[in-house]
């Protein structure tokens, strides 16, 4: 028996019955099938997508923890605003789950958007591929750099992290550096997120440590010597930087993106605990963009539409908890501008925005969070994808037999 | 027994061809749900496992993923989770049959059920909660590291750390040792006192008992047990994924993180032809459990 056929099979039917539900309801939405539409313009503009999206009065998101770029703040927000209910699939999930849940899931159950890292992506793009995902260009979309972008609006990378030292407080002395973690006053101290062959924030800590060592974008190998060095000392311990191990003393000190920082200081001190973020001064190595798309079978097409609106948009405005009943009365395109745009979002997260230029052009770029800055001279090297497949294929041949 | 299946019986009692048909279909109606059930949830996940395993990412034929599992540094891994599943059977098998035999020669029938019902939730705690238990405990700040230390002894002084292969033998050990306890217990509570007596009767002393009957009796059992806990270290999974990051290479993470994760995307099938490693390795382990199980409980009855 063909699984996979039984699934496509399933998933096909619930579509077709989808379609003839749709098409038997009369209504003057018919008109603009927003399956189909590419931009703002062809969408009717804001105020006819919002009310669409209204309609459809639910949007499914998948793998977005709440404390990772702010997110949390990002879905509330959206919520709140225009009253469309938001179920996030498996919040802790990974790349590869999105993209099996769209291969694989039936219809109901369809993510509308996805935030997948690059390796993901070059793994469902292209030549021969099944395309995964809808094209749609938002009203921002001139301003997405052009390396970070599908020139058809099939996906657009959204936020990056910087790579930094979290550290506990009661350490001594404070770490500012990645050097700094050979100190023998660190013993059993030092942790990564999980493992480099899995994750992509451990990956990319890798990446820090090489270009702390000695190593390059095209050269991870320093990187990989110098935690073979601090686990024969004793500083690397195999344990993972959790926030559940680190408030139960597991480890104190562990390198992680800058963006989960203000989340992790905020749950570090609801447990009693001094936490503090640093970027080293030695090695800053900024991350590949996460990158947005819009499922080919999204359930709810208008209100994906509209959350990528919201996701690039460079407006300065109102959080959920400034939000007002007056506020919410508003046309749907004023509602928008009103709101906080989800690129400053990004930067209330510690993320850094695909859009920050716009934004400092606009003006609109708002302050993030504190301790969280890149230390004076320092260089913020950033891998290209390929330079990410060369270095990824050296750590999964290396990372087991540390 | 009803009318109608008394009609169906020629005089002399025997069952007509009609009968015979009618049974076999009723014992056939009555394993659909179990046959369908295992073909939905077992058999067909397994073939496809199977199949893939065999193919490129263009689905073509291709032997090259199996070739693999013998290169580093899935060997390592291959190694580590062997030695590591050995260590953790050894490690809890001993203790769990002497703490079998203490409770079935030793204790009352109440003692005996009480021990019964926790080993059965012991032997059932893995995963993360497993994981989180012991870094409070035995963790670097953990509650016991500390109370050890206030006694002065200074575990991680000395070198211990629960993160490492012998930290997870221990880990481990916390529900492999109830387990042993489970399946061990009936070969010992199989061993008849009349036995003993008989050999004493005869002028056999306690350790000649021992050497003549019952080790040999209950060794079998032994084996076949110690076979069960090796299959389940190996198998194990989420403790170790919840509670290391991919230094100490096991083959069940390694699968774990060329299916699910986040930075390689292109060796799903390779992650199939561990998984079917993984099937071997461990019926190697299960086959002779069953066939020394079976010859065991001969006695047992």
């Amino acid at each position: 028996m063909n699984l996979k056929r039984v699934v496509a099979l399933a998933a096909a039917s619930a579509v077709a019955l989808g379609a003839t539900v749709a098409i038997s309801t009369p209504s003057q939405a018919a008109a603009i099938n927003y399956c189909k539409v590419t931009d703002l313009k062809t969408a009717g503009g804001m105020d006819a997508l919002v009310k669409a999206a209204q309609k459809e009065g639910a949007l499914n998101v998948i793998t977005l923890p709440r404390d990772w770029a702010n997110y949390g703040e990002a879905m509330d927000l959206f919520s709140k605003a225009f009253g469309i209910k938001i179920s996030d699939d498996n919040p802790d999930g990974s790349s590869a789950y999105e993209i099996q849940t769209i291969k694989t899931a039936p219809a109901a159950k369809q993510p509308d958007v996805v935030d997948i890292g690059v390796s993901a992506l070059n793994g469902v793009i292209g030549a021969g591929q099944d395309k995964l995902f809808s094209n749609y260009k938002v009203a921002n979309f001139a301003s997405i750099p052009s390396k970070w972008k599908d020139a058809n609006g099939a996906w657009y990378g959204d936020y990056n992290g910087i790579i930094g030292i979290a550290y506990d407080a009661s350490v001594s002395p404070a770490p500012t550096k990645i050097a700094d973690l050979t100190n023998p006053a660190y013993k059993g101290l030092v942790a990564l997120t999980g493992d480099p062959t899995a994750g992509q924030e451990p990956f990319m800590s890798v990446y820090a440590a090489a270009l702390a060592n000695g190593g390059s974008l095209d050269n991870i190998q320093p990187g990989l010597d110098f935690f073979k060095k601090i686990k024969a000392s004793g500083n690397f311990t195999a344990t993972k930087a959790t926030p559940e191990n680190y408030v139960a003393g597991a480890y104190k000190i562990s390198l992680t993106w800058n963006f989960n920082a203000p989340g992790m200081i905020a749950g570090a001190k609801a447990a009693g605990k001094n936490l503090k973020f640093v970027i080293p001064s030695d090695g800053v190595v900024a991350g590949t963009p996460y990158i947005q798309a819009i499922n080919a079978k999204a359930p709810h097409c208008a209100a994906a539409r509209l959350w990528e609106e919201f996701m690039y948009s460079a407006n300065k405005g109102k959080f959920t908890a400034d939000l007002t009943a007056k506020d919410l009365k508003l046309s749907g395109s004023k509602l928008f501008s009103t709101i906080m745009g989800g690129q400053n979002i990004f930067v209330s997260g510690g993320a850094t925005p695909i859009l920050q230029d716009l934004l400092t052009k606009k003006g609109t770029l708002i302050d993030g969070p504190d301790g969280a800055n890149v230390p004076k001279g320092a260089k913020v090297l950033q891998p290209s994808p390929d330079q990410q497949v060369a270095g990824k294929t050296l750590v999964a041949a290396q990372w087991p037999t540390l | 027994m009803t009318n109608t299946e008394a009609s169906s019986l020629d005089r002399k009692g025997v069952p007509t061809w009609g009968t015979l048909t009618g049974r076999l279909v009723r014992v056939a109606v009555a394993l659909l749900p179990l046959l369908a059930f295992m073909g939905i949830f077992f058999f067909a996940p397994l073939w496809a496992v199977i199949e893939a395993s065999f193919q490129d990412n263009n689905g073509q034929f291709t032997l090259l993923n199996y070739t693999d599992v013998f290169k580093e540094p899935i060997a390592t891994a291959m190694r580590t989770s062997l030695g590591l599943a050995l260590a953790s059977a050894v490690v809890s098998a001993i203790p769990g049959a002497v703490l079998a035999f203490l409770i079935e020669s030793r204790g009352g029938d109440r003692l005996r059920q009480i021990i019964a019902s926790i080993s059965g939730v012991l032997a059932n705690t893995g995963g993360v909660p497993l994981a989180f238990m012991f870094v409070a405990a035995l963790g670097l700040e953990g509650s016991a590291t500390g109370f050890l230390k206030a006694i002065g002894l200074d575990i991680y002084g000395t070198g211990f750390s629960l993160y490492t292969f012998w930290g997870l033998v221990l880990v481990y050990a916390y529900f492999q040792i109830p387990l042993m306890v489970i399946v061990f217990s009936p070969a010992i509570h199989g061993l008849r006192r009349e036995w003993n007596e008989a050999a004493k009767t005869l002028g056999a002393s306690g350790a000649q008992f021992w050497r003549h009957i019952g080790v040999p009796l209950l060794f079998p059992s032994f084996l076949s047990a110690f076979l069960l806990l090796f299959a389940s270290a190996f198998s194990a999974y989420a403790t170790a994924r919840a509670m290391t990051n991919g230094t100490i290479a096991l083959l069940p993470l390694m699968i774990g993180n060329l299916l699910d994760g986040n930075v390689i995307f292109d060796e799903v099938n390779l992650a199939k032809a561990l998984a079917v490693a993984m099937v071997v390795v461990t019926l190697l382990a299960m086959v002779p459990y069953l066939i020394i199980q079976r010859r065991a409980q001969r006695w047992q009855q």
